[in-house]
């Protein structure tokens, strides 16, 4: 008999369950083998004390009243959970998923880019000779979105600001050749009058032209001309 | 009855005829004074470098001529009342102001100027009523003025800088077109002919709204009508140059050279 029949056969054989002649052979394999020997002997001492101790002691008398009082004992230790407090709305505020932070950068990029381009323009350029002489048409997409979000004036607005402008430079110049003509000779004044008619006749032209048609390019920067014209002519003649 | 002087009628023939003669050239002396014309005259040497004249007349007739001395010879007739003139010599600039010579004066005469100056000189003419001639100059600047009503001739004008801007009255001019030189002719009423070099290098924007008669001549090539005939734009040659002309109420012919 080797080791491994000899232990399969432990069991049985302190239980006196082998017949005589397998008993007798884990006999034999136990007194020259000293592994199984050990084997055999801690085996019993586990059967002796088995046999031994009352059954009743190893097993709970009511299992389930002692898992009970466990658990209350476990749940008497563990601290309650404090109560959730409502949360103020600003904290809630920063706390942004992760699209709506990445649509945030992305406005406050693009709103940062459209300023700066409206400053660099307003910078690189002067403003009167952009939109005054230009129509509607002619704007381009970007011009019309920030027309739109009112950074910058449509053509119709700059035209109406420059010729505001404009009137109020005449109106100045005009009072001041009022004082002062007086003083001319009749062959100033009549040269004077003169050539204001002319003007004035051609500023009377632009203006019925764009008010049947706003978008006249052409008309709109002659009208501008001719404005500028009329208070050249009266400052000239406001020195005199 | 009529009432005669004793005195008089009791003098000799020959002292009667004495007193009457120096009457009549006293008499003549005082009128001819009264409308007689004031003359002006001073000559400005000047360098070889570059020179200038400016002049803001008031009324009357500008002449300036290029000629081939180094020196500025300005005179001028002056009508009673006579006008202040008080030209200043700025390191190689020589100005007249007349508006400002005169201002606050009632009355002032017309002025007609002849001023000579090198054919190199640069020539800004401002006035507010009367003619302009500016002829033989080829120099960097060429700009004549008028505020209200005057014609404005320039011709063999070489310039690379022309501007010739009034309200009413014909703008002439004849020259040549300089490569990157710019060349602006403004007039509200009146006529506009321009005499240029037919292989004249330059980009032109031409405006005549009311009357859009634009008559291009040998030019015609390359150019485009806009604005319902308003307007012509388009390339001459390699277009170096820039060539504005507008009329608000009158023609504009160009001519070949």
């Amino acid at each position: 008999m080797n080791c491994i029949e000899c232990k399969e056969g432990l069991g049985p054989f302190l239980d006196n369950e082998l017949d005589e002649s397998r008993a007798s052979l884990v006999r034999t394999h136990l007194a020259i083998c000293g592994d199984c020997a050990l084997v055999c002997e801690d085996l019993s001492a586990i059967l002796f004390t088995c046999g031994s101790e009352d059954g009743m002691e190893l097993v709970p008398p009511n299992s389930q009243a002692l898992w009970c009082r466990i658990s209350n004992t476990i749940e008497s230790e563990i601290k309650p959970a404090p109560l959730r407090q409502p949360e103020p709305v600003r904290g809630r505020f920063w706390r942004l998923s992760l699209p709506q932070l990445a649509s945030a950068v992305l406005g406050i990029a693009i709103l940062s880019s459209l300023l700066t381009v409206v400053a660099i323009r307003n910078y690189m350029q002067p403003t009167t000779a952009d939109f005054t002489t230009r129509s509607a048409p002619t704007q381009t997409t970007f011009e019309k979105v920030l027309a739109k979000v009112g950074l910058i004036n449509t053509p119709q607005q700059a035209r109406d600001r420059r010729v505001k402008e404009q009137q109020a430079a005449i109106t100045y110049w005009d009072n001041r050749v009022q004082t002062r003509r007086v003083q001319w000779d009749a062959y100033t004044r009549e040269a004077f009058d003169r050539n204001l008619q002319v003007l004035n006749e051609s500023l009377d032209q632009y203006t019925y032209i764009l008010q049947q048609d706003p978008e006249d390019d052409l008309s709109v920067e002659m009208l501008d001309s001719v404005m500028n014209d009329k208070m050249n002519l009266l400052r000239d003649f406001s020195d005199l | 009855m009529i009432c005669r002087s004793p005195k008089i009628l009791g003098r000799s023939p020959v002292a009667k005829t004495t007193i009457l003669l120096t009457s009549v050239v006293f008499f003549f002396a005082l009128v001819g004074g009264a409308t007689a014309q004031k003359r002006f005259s001073k000559t400005y040497p000047t360098g070889q470098n570059a020179v200038k004249f400016a002049l803001l007349n008031r009324s009357g007739t500008v002449v300036v001529e290029g000629w081939d001395r180094t020196d500025i010879n300005i005179t001028a007739e002056l009508e009673s009342p006579a006008a202040n003139i008080v030209p200043q010599n700025l390191s190689g600039t020589i100005v007249i102001n007349l508006v400002k010579d005169n201002q606050g004066r009632a009355e002032v005469g017309i002025v007609n100027f002849l001023v000579r100056v090198p054919y190199y000189a640069m020539v800004d003419i401002e006035t507010l009523i009367g003619n302009v001639n500016i002829t033989n100059v080829r120099s960097g600047l060429v700009r004549a003025k008028i505020t209200s009503e005057g014609d404005i001739n320039l011709t063999n004008i070489g310039s690379s800088s022309v501007a010739a801007e009034n309200t009413m009255g014909d703008i002439f001019f004849d020259g040549d077109i300089m490569e990157g030189g710019t060349y602006r002719f403004s007039s509200t009423r009146g006529t506009i002919n321009l005499h240029i070099p037919f292989n004249a290098s330059f980009r032109l924007t031409a405006t005549a709204p009311s009357t859009r008669n634009i008559s291009l001549g040998v030019f015609s090539n390359g150019m485009n009508i806009v604005g319902n005939g308003r307007r012509v734009i388009g390339t001459n040659g390699e277009g170096s140059a820039t060539l504005s002309v507008t009329n608000q109420q009158g023609n504009i012919s160009f001519f070949r050279r």
